[in-house]
């Protein structure tokens, strides 16, 4: 399923988390998501928590945490 | 004469009056509830202390203190998933804190409908949906919602559940053998005559924030959304079409809390509030004896394996899945598919119970199927073409898909642990969980047979058999564009 991670379209397996997703977009995203350094956004702007689902088509951003 | 139908008159008014809720709402002039609620617990129960302590000083200071979750109070920690009475002290936590309700959600399915029975019947409170159809199923027919008391206030709450594509929860398909479900916005439409009813309308939703904004809008008659399945962590509301929209994160790190001001029957102000549980300051002793007593598990402690080298990716854990399904299985390949590995990475050294209950959370059984060489291609070719990338990793081969323009699977090559190609004429035996047995589409005449021996069960077998292992930089899938 094709889902949009940072204005990139993934392409992942059903049943993926956002901790998948970032992993695909990025070793080094996703060792500062693990570090707390980086937090996921969904497309309405809310903080998503790493191990929600991911659906297709659904957009999401990361940002540097607060 | 006159006086007695006076009188009559005057007591089937009466009587009409007080069968009117609407108008029995409108007594009270101002009143404000405050709703704490969860979502996605996930049978994380370490913070339940802290929420006891947040609760039960609310309540000391306020009237009406409502506590409700929004869906997926199961798996996610086998210190609950894996007691011997599964998901037992999950329900017993909530029941010391009083919880009002729960939503069903897509998890409440995994440990299966007899046990869901058995967890609702130990439930102090209601679990509802108005979307599922247990008529012809095992799992007892939740009630599509619940009417929650402040007072003489009567609060309806509407619970809705998530369906996927396939028009099922997110759960495994078998666990859910004879329940109908029916789509969440459409069904909402019976039930929003509980505006009128009761002058307010609260949803308790496991729809995920993407569909609770579609629910929004299409019913302007919800006062408040609390939402789940998405783990949204909501510092601010969401406000669609005049419907506030809420969800507190995941796994009990936070708490929502929603202050409702009730005037004349009606909802005059919501104000909501995230509250990191970490923040509390203090915990309820009774309720941390309880935690401390199920989280002392020397099972789930007790030592399986050792890790000569760290695990860094899900294909070198897959490995390791695969591999225990062949050797204990006895068969000559097994396949497991990506989403059913659970964690990404595994530190060198001792590997743990627990840390095989994070890995494989599911309960999945293994099935073995005899197959051709060309049924074999078919599944790995349909799996990859699933979601046009690697999904399944296997145990007694090494595979290459070749990848055409369109980044669709045309072919795949096989090769066994020596190196040498698949007999095309022969039949070999083949171990995969019982997820993919259900929902990945792929050639096979052998309808497949359960070993009743669970994936995880399996695994902790192998471990205790080679005692240690080591899946660095192991790769057995692989594709050509």
């Amino acid at each position: 399923m094709k889902v949009i991670l940072n204005n990139t379209e993934l392409n992942i397996f059903k049943g993926a988390t956002l901790n998948d997703l970032v992993l695909m977009y990025s070793e080094r995203s996703y060792k500062m998501l693990k570090n707390n350094k980086l937090c996921i956004y969904d497309r309405f702007g809310n903080m998503t928590e790493p191990d929600g689902p991911v659906y297709e088509g659904q957009v999401f951003f990361l940002k540097r945490a607060e | 004469m006159k006086l007695r139908l006076l009188f009559l008159f005057l007591a089937v008014f009466a009587i009409g009056l007080a069968n009117n809720e609407l108008f029995a709402q409108k007594q009270k002039k101002s009143t404000q509830v405050i709703i704490l609620h969860t979502n996605d617990m996930h049978s994380k129960i370490d913070n339940f202390g802290k929420l006891a302590y947040l609760a039960d000083s609310l309540r000391k200071t306020n009237k009406y203190v409502l506590l409700v979750a929004a869906g997926d109070n199961f798996t996610g920690n086998p210190i609950v998933d894996m007691y011997p009475d599964k998901g037992y002290p999950m329900i017993d936590i909530m029941n010391k804190l009083h919880f009002d309700a729960t939503a069903v959600g897509n998890h409440e399915f995994d440990m299966g409908q007899e046990l869901q029975n058995k967890r609702r019947l130990q439930a102090t409170f209601p679990f509802i949906s108005c979307n599922i159809d247990a008529a012809n199923a095992v799992v007892k027919q939740p009630d599509p919602f619940v009417i929650l008391k402040a007072g003489k206030l009567k609060i309806p709450f509407l619970g809705i559940i998530q369906l996927g594509e396939n028009g099922l929860p997110d759960s495994h398909p078998s666990r859910l053998e004879g329940i109908k479900f029916t789509d969440g916005i459409e069904k909402a439409k019976e039930f929003v005559y509980l505006k009128d009813k009761y002058g307010m309308l609260i949803c308790l939703s496991h729809l995920g924030v993407e569909t609770d904004e579609k629910l929004a809008a299409a019913y302007p008659q919800f006062d408040l959304i609390i939402g789940g399945h998405s783990h949204t962590t909501m510092k601010e509301p969401m406000m669609v079409n005049g419907v506030m929209i809420v969800q507190a994160g995941s796994g009990l790190k936070f708490v929502g809390k929603t202050t409702l001001t009730i005037t004349k029957g009606k909802i005059t102000d919501r104000k909501y509030e995230l509250i990191a549980l970490a923040d509390i300051p203090k915990t309820d002793p009774e309720v941390q004896a309880m935690i401390d007593k199920y989280n002392v598990n020397e099972e789930m402690s007790k030592v399986v394996a050792f890790a000569e080298s760290a695990f860094g990716s899900q294909e070198e854990l897959g490995c390791m899945m695969t591999d225990a399904i062949t050797a204990r299985m006895k068969v000559d390949f097994a396949f497991q598919n990506g989403g059913g590995i659970r964690i990404s990475s595994l530190p060198q050294g001792n590997i743990l119970m627990k840390d095989v209950f994070r890995l494989d959370p599911f309960g999945n059984q293994v099935v073995t199927f005899n197959m051709t060489v060309k049924e074999i291609k078919s599944l790995l070719v349909n799996s990859y073409n699933r979601n046009k990338s690697l999904d399944l990793v296997p145990s007694g081969m090494t595979y290459m898909v070749i990848v055409n323009g369109e980044g669709l699977c045309t072919g795949v090559d096989i090769e066994d642990r020596m190196g040498n190609p698949l007999d095309e004429t022969k039949t070999y035996t083949v171990g995969v969980n019982s997820y993919i047995s259900a929902s990945y589409k792929f050639d096979h005449t052998d309808p497949g047979v359960t070993s009743f021996n669970t994936t995880a069960q399996t695994l902790l077998d192998f471990l205790g058999d080679v005692k240690k292992v080591s899946y660095a930089g192991e790769r057995r899938a692989s594709e050509k564009k």
